[in-house]
């Protein structure tokens, strides 16, 4: 059926040349959106993340689009500075678990043995601990800053990459050229250097994207159990806030309860669908058949 | 044999770590204990004989080793301290809740188990790449769903705006308590919990399908004439089962933790609603209770599942 398939057309075409394909550009598309919205935020919003500009319960109104929260906060500013909030935690937070999540891994699959056999237990009970009532009993004692959250949802998802990296090095381990490296004596540093990380890096990408959606929904659920940083806007924090003034049993729910909802799926969503494009690229027989 | 060995270390390993983690935590965070116990305020206006009693009251004066074998030993009784809201026990609160949680987690469970283990066998060994990609690019979406917002969306449309269902706890404040009443209390906050489980239930079905499907056992079937819907879920389906069973011990986890959200949004009185109420009220022995049997419940239905593994894999019967 492929050979029957009509050339591309033009609009297509520049896409294709990414390589990302519809669904893809789809999840491209909507990042960029949002990535937009998070650099552009404090000049695009009209009002600061924490300025109580209106009245308590605004409707929407030229002033404030979305109207505004119970203390008089423009909720249109929030959505835009909670775009930060959501992105700095989901990238900090994927880029410290894959970080860890790939030391370990890779230590595993190259020394293996005693040290192996430790690192995989370890792995499996971290996987198998209730994570976000872990992550309530952790924040409540450790405080609510960014920093701090980034490094407890870090410290709670390292362990799946860590298990699938470790996979990927025993089985790059076993290709041909690296198998004569290491019978030519290569030292266990070099083989990772040289050979393995050229192996393993491709499964990074995606395994990154899928450690940063979960962060995003762990620090809005979060936040929404009143946990979040109170410096910062947070679309959990605003949820939060929505849910104890009963706001969706009002009117107020179409433009306080809906558009962080919509945003944060959006965002996971974006996350993705890039993923699947990117693992789609990589490994065509995840899908081909 | 060592894969019973292994299963029970790691029962025994998760256990651990969770005790050790419910000592530790509070132990390292910078800051007197006492600031915790206070509920958080300004312990500056505390007098140093007040302070001295506040330790002393909860053996926090003692040596650190001290603390730990007083707090396994009261572990081992089933002695989880006593809330500092109400004084009564955190065992007895817990008791109260943890019911609710076992049915709402349990409902949720078996029905995004039996209906994305479905879904994903009907799309994804449909041979039709379209077919494929739409059931991936909707489980994606799905999964990307914040369960309190959705719950939140449900309460909205079900609750206030046609009026069909309850939304508040699980049984009617006047008369309720019937099966009928808890049953409807039920509808809502499982199915939150359902349609936000059901992305990842379908995303690991599938690519555990997908595993199979380029295997050559499947294609000789196939040669052999074997009819299309035998394939899918009496080849295909039986082999890939033994990872999708694997996937439901995760699933736990997902939905415990999904249940604190949701059972906040809902106010069902289970012991993820106790864990928001004890963050509220900064109750910390309350809180960490609350964790401890969470972690069991986790562990319970792992030991429940390994029960099952020698039905699903011929290979791990112990031959006699």
């Amino acid at each position: 059926m492929t050979m029957l398939q009509a050339p591309p057309r033009t609009g297509r075409r520049r896409m294709r040349r990414l390589g990302l394909g519809g669904v893809g550009s789809v999840g491209a598309v909507l990042l960029s959106i949002f990535v937009a919205a998070a650099v552009f935020a404090p000049w695009v919003a009209p009002f600061g993340p924490s300025e109580r500009s209106g009245t308590p319960f605004d409707r929407p109104s030229s002033t404030h689009l979305l109207g505004t929260d119970d203390v008089g906060k423009d909720l249109w500013s929030l959505l835009l500075h909670g775009t930060r909030t959501s992105l700095v935690i989901g990238i900090a937070t994927a880029l410290l678990a894959i970080g860890v999540g790939a030391a370990v891994g890779s230590t595993a699959g190259l020394v293996r043995g005693w040290t192996d056999t430790l690192l995989m237990r370890l792995v499996d009970i971290v996987l198998a601990l209730p994570f976000l009532p872990l992550l309530i009993v952790a924040s409540t004692f450790a405080g609510r800053a960014v920093a701090t959250q980034v490094v407890l949802i870090a410290a709670l998802t390292w362990a799946r990459p860590a298990r699938l990296i470790r996979s990927a090095t025993l089985e790059a381990r076993t290709r041909g050229h690296v198998e004569v490296a290491e019978g030519m004596g290569a030292t266990r540093w070099r083989l990772l250097w040289r050979h393995l990380s050229v192996g393993a890096a491709p499964l990074l990408i995606p395994l990154f994207l899928r450690a940063a959606m979960g962060a995003i929904l762990l620090e809005a659920s979060l936040s929404f159990l009143g946990l979040g940083d109170p410096s910062r806007a947070s679309w959990g924090t605003t949820l939060y806030w929505a849910n104890v003034r009963s706001a969706f049993l009002t009117d107020a729910w179409r433009w306080w309860v809906v558009p962080p909802g919509v945003a944060i799926s959006a965002l996971v969503v974006s996350f993705g669908l890039l993923g699947v494009a990117i693992e789609r690229r990589l490994n065509p027989s995840s899908v081909e058949r | 044999m060592t894969t019973t060995l292994r299963r029970a270390g790691l029962t025994l390993g998760v256990l651990l770590m969770a005790v050790a983690l419910n000592f530790v935590i509070p132990r390292l965070m910078p800051g007197s204990p006492i600031r915790a116990i206070a509920g958080g305020g300004d312990v500056g206006e505390l007098t140093t004989a007040q302070r001295n009693a506040l330790l002393d009251r909860y053996g926090l004066n003692d040596s650190l080793w001290v603390q730990f074998r007083d707090y396994l030993t009261g572990l081992v009784r089933g002695d989880l301290g006593t809330s500092l809201g109400d004084g009564r026990p955190v065992s007895t609160h817990i008791g109260e809740r943890i019911g609710w949680t076992l049915l709402l987690v349990g409902t949720a469970l078996l029905v995004t188990t039996v209906v994305g283990v479905f879904l994903a066998t009907a799309f994804t060994t449909s041979r039709r790449r379209n077919v494929d990609t739409g059931g991936m690019t909707t489980s994606i979406a799905f999964d990307a769903l914040p369960p309190f917002w959705v719950g939140m969306m449900f309460i909205l449309l079900f609750g206030v705006t046609l009026g069909w269902l309850p939304t508040f706890g699980a049984t009617a404040l006047v008369g309720g308590g019937g099966v009928v009443d808890i049953a409807k209390h039920l509808v809502l906050p499982a199915s939150t919990l359902i349609l936000t489980g059901l992305g990842q239930t379908y995303l690991v079905t599938r690519s555990s399908l997908i595993a199979v499907m380029g295997s050559t056992h499947i294609a000789h079937a196939r040669v052999r004439g074997i009819p299309e819907r035998r394939l899918r879920y009496g080849h295909t389906l039986r082999a890939a089962a033994l990872p999708i069973h694997t996937l439901v011990l995760l699933e736990v986890g997902w939905l415990i933790s999904g249940a604190v959200v949701v059972e906040t949004v809902f106010a069902y009185p289970g012991l993820g609603r106790l864990v928001f109420e004890a963050v509220e009220a900064r109750d910390y022995p309350l809180l960490q209770g609350s964790f401890l049997l969470l972690t069991v419940t986790v562990i319970g239905a792992n030991l429940l599942a390994d029960l099952t593994y020698p039905l699903i894999d011929p290979r791990t019967r112990v031959s006699s």
